[in-house]
């Protein structure tokens, strides 16, 4: 009986996992990438100058600047420079023309030291991984719901992992390179039992996330249709007064600021927001940041009257229940985390993204065995092989024409971020058309090795196209721009190493088992070396 | 961070070398008893040490965020580099011994 449980198991373990493989080592590898986002953007956009971090210093010209550009406004918003990102974001709504209708809303970008205007290039940056990794490009909500329904899956091959999994302790240190399947299935193992802790962690606190979209009966029980009740009862708003249509004068932001800053013990505020500036009626709201803490708060405010200075409301502290569901949403996005475990989040998530690449490689290896002996591999391996390739390396190749995309298109091109989106797929399906055409091994091999070159010459297209390589970030200790080539360069060498190696075992294999290689299109994968 | 780091890798290959199995792949003999039991003591110890240190530096919250993550990697980083290179992966705990005095100082 014992047996049998462990063995219904492993079934639902390798279909589960096959299945949905392809789908979570996209959600993984994006997800990995987003932990490093605003870096990303930063290096997607390097007109940006990082400064030194002065918040008042920034505030006071966003309040300058917009008092000049934007007297009349009916609301502004200021998003202060941080250690991750460098830039002074400030935009402006226009008073509407006519009440009911919708003011002009314009959005600029200012050096956070001199209060100058930047013009970045136009791209997502970071913001594409964050986004895919969650709504994978779909229109809302079904994007969310399949990569729900993926951890979900990704939470039942766990679990199903680890009872399958009978030696665990026995096997802890174990990883037994160059054999083949073995050493494919140690891999598996050893990212898998080794990062138990964050896959677990991972998988779950997304479930938390989406629980209002996934579970929502508990909600529908009490509030019915009227959904927007629970959303005010859970998130309070401090109710802002109506335009009086007196002139008055805006105090200093700043000052507003250390008091937001004291009411928080300390803590730092992200974005300021102004409404009625220059009105008897204005007020201004200082948000947290969410690098403050570990647990994650969706909108938690200070806010002041905008003539007297007298404070109008604060969010009050969360339930417990809540403070739990954001702690999980707070573990999950690593935005508490500082440069030194950011890059053990990444280490983490790269080690996901390995366990379920390595398990698609063996559920595919291990049936490829039965078949090494015939000439023609069944449909549904090579179906197998050619999703495995794509999902995988193809991927790889995506991210990286993103990057060179980047560097590449002309600044003043219509919709240059939607183009920077579009390469990234254009390349993804032409690696699909790709391996159709040529036989799973030579396909990976190509694949990796053009990945390799594409990610390895990142430092040097920065070099040729932008000021700002390797030689001038690194002087200036402007480190996520350092970091992102030389990350760039690892992840080269890394996948040269990769395609070496996928290379040569597949010559070993040719040596080894036959001569007339021409005669077999299908070269074998791992495991018999 | 780093005196978490030292301890930790030094507790997990501690630890490694308890079983024989590594043991005789380490250092080509099957360990004794008592020198198992004693291993295996100190690999805890250590790892309880380095809870310690990541709790001390940041308290419960963040030290156990970090905690789990220097567990995490420390001990992924061990795995992968027994195999290719046995004697660096020892030198590595010896010398993560030797320095984390050194990194203890540095944190207090």
């Amino acid at each position: 009986m014992k047996e049998g449980f462990r063995q219904s198991m492993a079934w639902l373990h390798t279909w589960a996992g096959l299945v949905f493989g392809w789908l979570l080592f996209a959600i993984f590898l994006t997800g990995t990438l987003a932990y490093f986002k605003d870096e990303t953007t930063h290096w997607m956009q390097p007109e940006i100058p990082l400064r030194p971090l002065n918040a008042e210093a920034s505030l006071t010209l966003a309040q300058n600047y917009l008092q000049q550009r934007a007297p009349n406004a009916s609301r502004w918003r200021i998003g202060l420079p941080s250690a991750r990102e460098p830039g002074l974001s400030v935009s402006w709504q226009d008073t509407p023309a006519s009440p009911g209708k919708r003011g002009k809303f314009t959005e600029k970008t200012l050096d956070a030291q001199t209060g100058a205007e930047v013009e970045p290039r136009e791209s997502m940056g970071g913001e594409f991984f964050y986004r895919f990794h969650f709504q994978l490009q779909m229109p809302y909500p079904w994007g969310r719901w399949l990569a729900t329904s993926a951890a979900m899956v990704m939470f039942i091959a766990l679990i199903t992992g680890i009872i399958t999994h009978k030696k665990i302790f026995k096997d802890f240190f174990t990883f037994r390179p160059r054999k083949g399947q073995r050493t494919w299935l140690d891999g598996h193992n050893a990212v898998g039992v080794l990062v138990l802790p964050f896959h677990l962690m991972i998988t779950y606190s997304s479930l938390v996330i989406f629980m209002a979209m996934v579970m929502p009966a508990s909600i529908l029980a009490t509030y019915g249709n009227n959904l927007g009740a629970f959303y005010d009862e859970v998130f309070p708003e401090t109710p802002l007064p109506e335009r009086a249509g007196q002139p008055a004068t805006l105090p200093p932001l700043a000052a507003l600021m250390t008091r937001a800053s004291e009411h928080w013990d300390g803590g730092h505020a992200t974005r300021v927001t102004v409404t009625n500036p220059g009105d008897a009626s204005a007020s201004v709201q200082f948000s947290r940041a969410s690098s403050d803490k570990i647990t994650y708060e969706y909108g938690s405010d200070v806010t002041f009257n905008g003539v007297t200075g007298q404070l109008l409301g604060a969010t009050a502290d969360k339930p417990l229940p809540m403070a739990i569901a954001g702690s999980f949403y707070g573990l999950h996005i690593g935005r508490f985390a500082g440069p030194v475990l950011r890059g053990l989040y990444f280490l983490c998530g790269l080690a996901g993204t390995a366990m379920i690449g390595t398990g698609l490689v063996i559920w595919l290896g291990k049936r490829q065995l039965k078949h090494a002996k015939s000439s023609v591999m069944p449909f549904e391996l090579r179906l197998v092989e050619v999703l495995n390739i794509v999902s995988m390396a193809g991927l790889v190749n995506a991210v990286a024409v993103f990057f060179w995309s980047n560097r590449l298109l002309p600044p003043s091109l219509d919709g240059r971020a939607d183009w920077e989106v579009n390469a990234f797929f254009i390349a993804w399906g032409l690696s699909g058309v790709h391996a159709l055409l040529r036989p799973g091994r030579k396909a990976w091999v190509e694949q990796l090795a053009l990945a390799a070159l594409l990610f390895g010459a990142v430092p040097l297209l920065n070099a040729l196209t932008t000021s700002h390589h390797l030689g001038v970030s690194l002087a200036q200790g402007d480190l996520a721009l350092a970091g992102f080539d030389l990350t760039c360069l690892g992840a080269g060498l890394f996948l040269t190493w990769a395609a070496w190696k996928m290379q040569r075992a597949g010559h070993s294999v040719r040596v080894k088992k036959t001569p007339r290689e021409r005669a077999r299109p299908i070269a074998l994968e791992q495991g018999t070396n | 961070m780093l005196l978490a780091l030292l301890l930790c890798y030094a507790g997990f290959t501690a630890l490694c070398l308890s079983m024989p199995r590594h043991h005789d792949e380490l250092l080509g003999r099957k360990p004794s008893a008592r020198r198992g039991r004693g291993l295996k003591l100190f690999g805890w110890l250590m790892l309880g040490l380095s809870l310690w240190a990541t709790v001390a530096a940041n308290g419960w919250g963040l030290g156990l965020v970090d905690w789990f993550a220097v567990l995490m990697c420390s001990a992924l980083a061990l795995v992968l580099l027994m195999p290719y290179r046995p004697k660096l992966a020892l030198v590595l705990a010896a010398l993560s011994l030797l320095a984390s005095p050194v990194a203890a100082w540095a944190q207090c």
